[in-house]
This record gives C-alpha cells, structure tokens and sequence, in this order.
C-alpha cells in the first residue's frame, strides 16, 4: 500500500503541478493533485492565504491558478526543508 | 596555577562567568529561533513552529536568569526580585523543554490536515502553561527548585527515549539524528547534575560549571544542526 502523503508533500506536488502548467484551472489541478474535493479546497484555500499562490480570470470567465514568488521559493527550498524536518524527527 | 587557585579563581569571577554564558546561550537561541522562523513560514510545518517555539523559550529563560538576574550577581537584591527572576526563569525553561517534546510529537495530537491557527495558544499548548505553572507555584511556595527538576529528569527521560526511536529508524539516512539523540542524553545529565548541585551539594561551584560547559554543547550542538541541515 502506498504511503500518505505528508500535508508537506502534498503541498508540494500541488505546486509542482501548477509550476509545471504556468496557468491551470481548478479541475485538472483537482485530478493532478489525487485529493478529495473537499481536502483539495482546504489546501487551495491555505495556498491562497499564504499566498504561495494566486488566481486570474481568463477571457472565458474561468478561475487559473497560478504560482507566487514565496511558492517558487518552497519548491525551491523542498530538499532542505525536507532534510531539516527528518534530521530533527519533526 | 594550581587547581585550587583555579577554583577560587572561578569563584571570585562566578557572576562575569554566569552573564557570558547566558550572552552565549541567548546568542545561540536568537539564530535557532530566527533560521526555523524563516523555514516554517516557508514549509508551513508545525514541527519547525514547536521547535522555534523550544528556542524561544529557552532564550527568553536565560535572558531573565543571566542577564536581568545577573544584577543580583554584583549587586544586592530584594528577596522579591530573586523570586520573581526565578520564577520567571522556571517557567520559560519548562515550557522550552515542553515544546521540544511537543515538537516531535505533534503529530499524534494535531491534524496535519488542520493546523492550528496559533502554536502559542491552542489547547494543547495550554495543558502544558498549567502544568508549568503548577510547577512554578510549588517551587515558589516552598522556595525551592525540587519540582522544575524532577519535571525536567522526566521529560528529558522521554524525549531520550524519543530521540533514540528516531535514530534507529532514520540511521545512516539522516545524520543529525544522531546528535539529536546525544544531545538528550546530555540534556538529561545536565538536568540530573543540576539537581544533585541544588539540592545536596548547595549549588557546588565545580558541577554547575561542568552543567554549563553541557549546556553550551547542548546549544551549540543544536546549532550546528540547524545551519547544517539548512544549507544548500
């Protein structure tokens, strides 16, 4: 059986997706991510308020999200946040 | 110099020697609480909060016992001043020791799903101010350290027991584990030293400067850790 994703790691594939995208609607993110609706809207909202992400309206009207400077930052900074957490057992 | 004249020579300079170590120790925590600062506001990772939360603690502890106290080390002080510095320090250094603990298991208590909005105040956190508080109280009714010691030989003991879960489960993959768990046990001499000084050898010159020779292995390995595992 796979392992559950880490809250970290989650946050961190959603990222990876949007980067990966440049620009991307709610529900491709929704499949990408492999998360329930309602967990999916939880994260999106938190990515959102600490704004490692931010939303535009394209000329259709729909929602794209798309990532920040701060959410480049934590994709960046993955590994050694990663390493951190493991070597200190949190 | 002989070892005689060395102690008398540790002695007569007891206080300049208490306010370096606590500049040391507060200097330490100052950079360990402002590295995990900028990391968990990055990852949003609530064991990085509790950790920063322990050095916070810890620093705050040593400012008032080395550094505000330190006037009563040159100068005389009301009984007043003595008890509320002491009191102030016995709860800072137990709730430090108590968010260290929770720093590891915070897991088992909180969702990932749902953080908590505050990792100063929240319930959980609360359960351990009142125990700090209980603790505080009773060494201050009886005007002794008796309570904060025992309290922290047992937690120590845990997080030992913790510390050393972690390492046998993360060996050869995460190095720092190691340290981790050596500075626990260190802690926990440190603790059980302390106590022995206070309590049956009143507060023995020679010990107390073997407990903050530990105490600043402790820290700076701590340190080390931290910039180690932060840097690209």
């Amino acid at each position: 059986m796979a392992k559950k994703r880490e809250r970290f790691e989650v946050i961190k594939d959603i990222l990876q997706v949007i980067r990966g995208s440049r620009k991307i609607k709610p529900t491709r993110l929704l499949y990408a991510s492999n998360l329930s609706p309602q967990m999916f809207k939880s994260y999106i909202d938190e990515l959102l308020e600490k704004r490692f992400i931010q939303s535009e309206t394209d000329e259709k009207g729909k929602k794209l999200f798309f990532i920040t400077k701060k959410g480049n930052d934590f994709l960046e900074q993955y590994q050694i946040i990663d390493n951190f957490i493991k070597n200190f057992g949190l | 110099m002989d070892l005689i004249g060395f102690y008398n020579l540790l002695l007569d300079n007891r206080g300049v020697i208490k306010v370096l170590y606590g500049l040391l120790i507060v200097a330490i925590c100052l950079i360990i609480v402002s590295k995990t600062h900028k990391l968990f506001h990055l990852s949003l990772h609530q064991g990085i909060r509790y950790l920063r939360n322990a050095f916070l603690f810890f620093g705050i502890a040593f400012f008032i016992r080395y550094l505000i106290a330190a006037y009563g080390f040159f100068y005389p002080t009301s009984a007043n001043f003595y008890l509320l510095t002491k009191s102030l320090f016995e709860f800072f250094i137990i709730m430090g020791g108590f968010f260290l603990l929770y720093s590891l298991l915070w897991k088992k208590f909180e969702s990932e799903k749902n953080p908590k909005y505050s990792s100063l105040f929240n319930f959980n956190i609360l359960a351990f101010y009142l125990m700090a508080l209980l603790i505080v109280i009773g060494d201050y009714l009886f005007d002794t350290y008796s309570l904060m010691f025992f309290s922290q030989i047992l937690l120590f003991i845990f997080i030992s027991i913790i510390s050393s879960i972690n390492y046998r489960r993360g060996e050869g993959r995460h190095k720092f584990l190691k340290f981790y768990f050596i500075a626990m046990m260190l802690s926990l001499a440190a603790w059980i030293l302390n106590a022995v000084s206070a309590l049956l050898l009143n507060w023995d010159i020679g010990i107390m400067i073997n407990i903050y020779i530990i105490n600043m292995i402790i820290f700076l390995l701590f340190l080390y850790g931290v910039i180690k595992a932060i840097k690209k």
